[in-house]
């Protein structure tokens, strides 16, 4: 398997996790409750991989992406309540990574935000409408591996290991009031919906099929789910961990994103902080291109339209058009000039709302023996997946009574 | 699947991606068109493709909006056109020949043909 193989995965991981809601979940997580979360997010990992590998699966043996089948399953009415709130949700979601952007690009050259947002959403089109989908995937998948960065901060910064494993066990802190509980629970379903996001699947399978994959890429499609998820995870955790051992003991609450570059700056200074920002720059970027991509691809195949970065812009007109737009309208919610922050909080709540009618056709359409044959799900991923969908559907049913009595994590 | 063969409508045909000849994608099969009536047999006599199909499918309001916003068309498929079913339907003629990639080509007029690697 070429090594490249495995930039897709690389992308939808490093975009999915360390994208804007991450940075700043991982680090307030880090923060404020030391290591305690990290098992949330191991979890939360293994999820997003249980479910990645089936929409791969789904697109290299049925060889349609997920949103195709999707309406099939579900239904033309079930199937348009999907599509619209995955819709709302990942606009939203794309609107804060271009704000993330922008206020990234502020910090790095002290130019207006507002103008920052308008370059952002200016070079993310021209990148999609110049570079064939491969070199998408490589400009922003590996250039965000810049993140790297903070994993190397971590080792240098000595931090306890012992505490670090410890938080991989499942664990509520002892000593916690209820109002800090419930905030405890809050961080929990918010880094659960900000791992698996929907339009990481939607992307993900959506690129299988740029990618021509067939039964012989099964294997690079588990390979690349457990590598590229796991990556992902790891320079999450890094940020995590370096927020408790540096910012927690100096009770920093790190709101903004910036904030989490200074993980890198106190052991390596000003290129730490370069290398921290334009790593973020560019994981930021992969997301903002996975979550409009991810939209316009639902759309043009919920309504059987030509599609795809494979082809030339002009060759899948509607789905060209739909991408830009998508784009313009991240622009405007941010021209709103709502805060950053609170379109994070946003995304990452309206997103786990829609987690269950994310996985649960997904999961049923990997089962399908009609289209997948013998690649169906076999007893293991039944059982993950049923696991899953309970704490999803758990999950949602909590976010909103937390999200009202924390104020969004605020306690 | 060949369209002669006996299949669910709703389980193996409704909602499914229409490809052309030349794989292109061009439509869902949103609604089927039958030929036969009261005791005579039924026969499946195109495929209805296009937002006007969703009528009946979708709750009166519903419908409103769709036509508002994507007007009342419908392309209809021969059965005679289709070469197989499986996760989608293969057609056998090219998308335009039936009148599907309309709208898809309108669009593609607004498009600029360069820059794109």
């Amino acid at each position: 398997m070429n090594p490249l193989d495995l930039t897709l995965g690389v992308m939808t991981a490093v975009g999915g996790f360390v994208d804007i809601s991450e940075l700043v979940f991982a680090a307030q997580a880090g923060s404020t409750f030391g290591y305690a979360l990290i098992w949330v997010f191991a979890f939360s990992t293994i999820g997003i991989m249980v479910f990645g590998e089936m929409s791969g699966r789904v697109a290299a043996v049925a060889k349609q992406p997920v949103f195709n089948l999707m309406r099939h399953r579900l239904g033309l009415k079930l199937g348009l309540v999907t599509l619209f709130a995955s819709l709302i949700s990942n606009l939203i979601t794309c609107a804060a990574e271009v704000g993330g952007v922008a206020l990234i690009l502020h910090l790095l050259t002290g130019a207006p935000y507002l103008l920052m947002a308008v370059v952002t959403i200016a070079a993310l089109i021209a990148s999609i409408w110049v570079l064939p989908f491969k070199w998408i995937e490589r400009v922003y998948g590996l250039l965000g591996l810049l993140m790297l960065v903070f994993a190397a901060g971590l080792i240098a910064i000595h931090p306890p290991w012992d505490q670090i494993a410890g938080g991989f066990v499942p664990q509520v802190p002892a000593g916690l009031s209820t109002k800090q509980m419930l905030t405890y629970a809050y961080f929990g379903v918010a880094i659960l919906s900000a791992v698996m996001f929907p339009y990481e699947v939607y992307f993900y399978s959506s690129g299988g099929i740029e990618e021509e994959w067939g039964s012989k890429d099964l294997v690079t499609n588990r390979v690349t789910c457990i590598v590229g998820f796991a990556l992902g995870s790891l320079l999450a955790l890094a940020i995590l961990s370096s927020s408790a051992q540096l910012f927690a003991k100096a009770n920093v609450d790190p709101q903004l994103p910036g904030t989490a570059a200074l993980q890198a700056a106190i052991p390596f200074g000003r290129t730490g902080l370069l290398l921290a920002l334009l790593g973020m720059i560019f994981a930021v970027s992969g997301a903002a291109v996975e979550t409009c991509l991810a939209n316009a691809y639902s759309i043009a195949q919920f309504f059987g339209w030509e599609w795809g970065r494979h082809k030339k812009p002009w060759e899948a007109p509607r789905f060209t058009l739909a991408w830009i737009i998508l784009f313009l309208l991240a622009l405007a919610i941010v021209f709103t000039g709502v805060d950053v922050m609170k379109l994070v909080e946003f995304a990452v709540l309206f997103s786990v709302l829609v987690l269950p009618l994310t996985y649960l056709p997904l999961m049923l359409l990997a089962g399908d023996k009609t289209f997948m044959r013998e690649h169906s799900n076999g007893p293991f991923a039944k059982t993950l997946g049923w696991a899953y969908f309970v704490v999803i559907v758990l999950a949602a049913l909590a976010a909103i009574p937390l999200f009202l009595i924390t104020s969004g994590g605020q306690g | 699947m060949k369209p002669t063969d006996r299949l669910k409508l709703v389980s193996e045909l409704l909602d499914l991606p229409l490809l052309d000849k030349d794989k292109r994608y061009c439509g869902i099969v949103d609604d089927v068109e039958f030929s036969g009536g009261a005791a005579k047999a039924l026969a499946i006599k195109a495929l209805l493709v296009g937002p006007g199909a969703y009528e009946g499918r979708l709750p009166a309001w519903a419908f409103w909006l769709v036509v508002k916003l994507a007007g009342k068309r419908i392309a209809r498929v021969p059965i005679g056109e289709i070469e197989s079913i499986s996760s989608a339907v293969h057609l056998k003629c090219p998308a335009e020949d039936i009148g599907l990639h309309r709208v898809e080509d309108r669009v593609r007029g607004w498009i600029p043909r360069k820059g794109a690697m």
